[in-house]
């Protein structure tokens, strides 16, 4: 065996796998994002030994920063969002590698200054854009990347990647537009979309609860399942972010991506093997057996099973809050949508005739994220004369946020001498199970896109099937002319309107 | 006689109730439901069971390091120490037993009658006598040796291999000295540089020779590549003070940082650089936290004790 091929040290190894030499630029790295999220984030990654050997990382955003300035806005960040009150050794070090440029996004000379930094002496050629921007300016940057030829390595070993945050596009033809912009300058593995849903421990181990235990996958389809249910429900309104809520609404916001990609990891085949592309397939191929939302009765363009609404003002977390066209910064005649309830049918063999209810929203009575997988009831109530209490259907619910685990409900029999049944939960949690600390989803992902591994982000087709979903709804929604939508009281799970949506099934929304 | 076992027994488990073995598993289950009831919280799931087995004296020390990982982790702890009785009393509480004085062979029946069904089953060694250690071999799936002098023990590795996934704890505080050795030789000077010395200087010689087993065998060094093993001067919380890797243009030089727990590295060359990274908390129950949470054979440490049993002792 050749040892100088391949880093024969790296096996068994179990801080693995680390990334080649890397220089991370960020574009907005005086921003949020980079604030709140990577900076934090490639901190953690350092105290775990998971950064590259050889690492740099190059802020890039209009503000009038030098190196300094960054590294101390990196500290403050750490102070505010990693609890590190003073620096220490390993933040010491890591703000020593950390490097800044400014100027304008659409200035080339901005860009001669970046090529500038990446060719001195000591830099990596391994090179990872994150582009924490708007998306408006995301097809300018790498444009400007490509005039000044950093999307291209300078030596054969470099590589050179893009990272780009969501939304990604506002429509099908947008998503469509920003793909082939970026095509024109990228190739497709490098580009990696991030949805930090696709980061958290639970939405992974779906794939390994469903494919790495053999007592699952047999009853995971239309014989065994009765429906499922997904909820993203967040107690926030919409904070700092009117401008942009204004123009998303839930839908995109959450539905479009989040939540179909949480929807892809339930209803998927089993991949041919454990690779990028073959689960990127199989996630896609869910998304094309969903029936269309749109109706498909002649010019009527009512979008068929959603329901969107507004919150009023009401109660959340001890707190009276106002309703969403008090808001600052949104329209009092606003009708963007707060809260989303849709009912998804798939046209597959393994799921034909199972409701998928989905449902999100801000300002809901609490915040979290489940998947619950309701299963048919027994056939025959074998009880029903001796135990008074009906029989639960059985439940298996994956908490995504904030308490990630498992949990499974069954019947069982109360002691006593009569047969008495009820109800017990059996419960996994990833917060004391394994006694140790779940990584933040931006760790997992930075980590992934350094090492080149494309299996948690969104593929191109992905995205563009997901939007090709969401957008008649939005057309149909646009063309009912419609001046109100329904409304709810914040604090409530929803307007009426979402209840008699699954009503209709007979079935009902589980209650948090 | 019995009176020290009942006291050894007591300092275990303070809090215990003493039972007769048969008892133990009603007597837990009793405490488990009047836990729950005066918590009002659930049922944890139960993960693993953890068996430690030593000398009288080395147990208090591991039921302290165990002490939150069984009540955090749905862990069930077994603290065996060992002696001559044939008939020991036990202690128990909600989530651990504590056996005093046992005879070593009956170390393996105890086990089997108290290990938790379909659940991994790690042991944690602390001492005795190495005909007990292969017995226990077979039920366990995790087996970390944790002993100060191992010769004995690393030489029943290579028969118990097959049987269950072996390791010793230096290993795991050697971690983070392989991980920055690796991180070092993705560096193109280091990956194709020759190499010529390995210098140690380690307060334990077994550590220090582990350390210089693994870099021999994972990169295939011939017996021209010198490994030179320095004692320390003083004892250390860390097995190993420094490490220096000589080599065709280019010297690395490892050493533990002098305040917070960071090594730092220099590899000078062309161009001089350094890094500093964390060593980890050092700590007994975080090193045997995270052992005990592997399951898998762990055949880079099969390889270098294979190595380090060739690599001489210091002068």
């Amino acid at each position: 065996m050749d040892v100088s091929a391949t880093n024969p040290l790296l096996d068994g190894l179990r801080i693995e796998p680390t990334p080649q030499p890397t220089v991370l630029v960020i574009f907005g790295a005086s921003g949020d994002l980079t604030n709140r999220k990577l900076l934090p984030a490639l901190y953690q990654l350092a105290r775990g030994q998971r950064l590259p050997a050889q690492f740099r990382v190059l802020g890039v955003a209009r503000t009038s920063w030098d190196d300094e300035a960054f590294r101390a806005h990196f500290h403050e960040s750490l102070k505010t969002f990693a609890g590190l009150a003073d620096p220490d050794e390993v933040s010491k070090a890591l703000a020593s590698d950390l490097f800044y440029v400014g100027g304008e996004m659409d200035d080339p000379a901005l860009y001669a200054r970046i090529a500038s930094k990446l060719a001195e002496p000591g830099w990596p050629d391994g090179v990872l854009f994150y582009l924490a921007i708007p998306p408006t300016v995301y097809k300018q940057v790498v444009s400007r990347l490509a005039d000044a030829t950093l999307v291209k390595p300078r030596v054969d070993n470099g590589w050179r990647r893009v990272i780009v945050e969501k939304p990604f596009g506002t429509d099908l033809a947008s998503a469509r537009e920003l793909n082939r912009a970026l095509h024109r300058y990228l190739d497709e593995p490098q580009i990696f979309r991030i949805d930090h849903y696709l980061g958290k421990e639970t939405v992974q181990n779906l794939l390994v609860f469903r494919f790495a235990n053999g007592m699952f996958e047999p009853v995971w389809n239309r014989r065994y399942i009765d429906h499922v249910q997904i909820t993203a429900a967040e107690t926030v309104g919409v904070e700092r972010r009117a401008a942009y809520y204004e123009s998303a609404g839930a839908l995109r916001d959450m539905v479009q991506n989040h939540l179909m990609q949480v929807l892809a990891h339930v209803a998927m085949e089993p991949p041919i093997r454990f690779s990028a592309e073959n689960v990127r397939d199989r996630k896609l191929d869910v998304l094309l057996s969903i029936q269309p939302l749109q109706s498909s009765n002649g010019d009527d363009r009512t979008p068929l099973d959603v329901v969107r609404a507004q919150y009023t003002a009401g109660w959340v977390n001890g707190a009276e809050v106002p309703g969403y066209r008090q808001e600052e910064g949104v329209k009092t005649s606003s009708l963007t949508e707060t809260f989303v309830a849709m009912r998804l049918q798939l046209d597959s063999w393994r799921w034909a005739g199972v409701p998928f209810y989905i449902r999100t929203g801000k300002r809901l009575p609490k915040r979290t994220t489940e998947i619950a997988i309701q299963f048919r009831r027994p056939p025959l109530h074998l009880f029903k004369r001796v135990s008074p209490t009906s029989i639960s259907p059985n439940l298996l619910i994956v908490n995504v946020q904030p308490d990630e685990g498992i949990s499974v409900r069954f019947e069982a029999k109360l002691p006593g001498t009569r047969m008495q049944l009820a109800p017990v939960m059996m419960n996994f949690r990833y917060g004391s199970a394994f006694g140790r600390a779940v990584p933040e989803a931006y760790e997992t992902l930075l980590l992934d896109a350094m090492l080149g591994d494309p299996t948690l982000f969104a593929r191109h087709d992905f995205v563009e099937h997901s939007w090709g979903l969401i957008t008649p709804v939005h057309e149909a929604w646009a063309a009912s002319g419609a001046t109100e939508i329904p409304a709810y009281e914040a604090g409530e799970w929803g307007p009426r309107e979402a209840d008699q949506l699954i009503a209709a099934d007979g079935r009902r929304w589980r209650t948090l | 006689m019995e009176d020290a076992v009942n006291s050894a027994s007591m300092g275990l488990l303070p809090d215990g109730q003493d039972v007769p073995f048969s008892d133990i598993e009603s007597t837990m289950a009793q405490l488990a439901r009047e836990g729950r009831r005066r918590k009002g919280g659930p049922a944890r799931a139960l993960t693993a069971t953890v068996v430690v087995v030593g000398e009288p004296d080395r147990m208090a020390e591991a039921a302290e390091a165990l002490g939150l990982l069984s009540e955090a982790a749905g862990v069930r702890t077994i603290l065996i120490s060992e002696g001559q009785e044939t008939a020991p009393s036990a202690r128990v509480t909600a989530h651990a037993i504590g056996i005093a004085g046992l005879a070593p062979r009956f170390l393996n029946n105890a086990v089997a009658a108290l290990r938790l069904s379909s659940l991994p089953t790690a042991v944690w060694w602390r001492g005795g006598p190495a005909e007990a250690l292969q017995e226990i071999a077979h039920l366990a799936d995790r087996l970390v040796i944790d002993v100060e002098d191992p010769a004995r023990a690393w030489r029943v590795v290579g028969s118990i291999v097959d049987e269950t996934a072996v390791t010793d704890l230096r290993w795991g505080r050697l971690t983070r000295w392989r991980s920055i050795f690796a991180h070092l030789y993705d560096l193109p000077a280091v990956r194709h540089a020759r190499v010529r010395r390995l210098s140690l200087t380690a307060s334990d010689p077994f550590a220090a020779r582990l350390f210089a087993g693994w870099m021999r065998a994972m990169l295939q060094w011939s017996p021209d590549v010198a490994i030179h093993l320095v004692r320390a001067d003083a004892p250390s919380k860390w097995p190993i003070e420094s490490v220096q890797l000589e080599a065709d243009g280019v010297d690395i030089t490892v050493k533990t940082g002098s305040g917070h727990p960071c090594l730092h590295a220099t590899i000078a060359g062309k161009e001089t650089s350094t890094r500093i990274v964390p060593l980890g908390n050092g700590a007994l129950k975080a090193v045997i936290g995270e052992e005990l949470a592997v399951r898998s054979r762990d055949i880079a440490f099969e390889r270098a004790l294979d190595a380090a049993l060739e690599v001489p002792a210091w002068p």
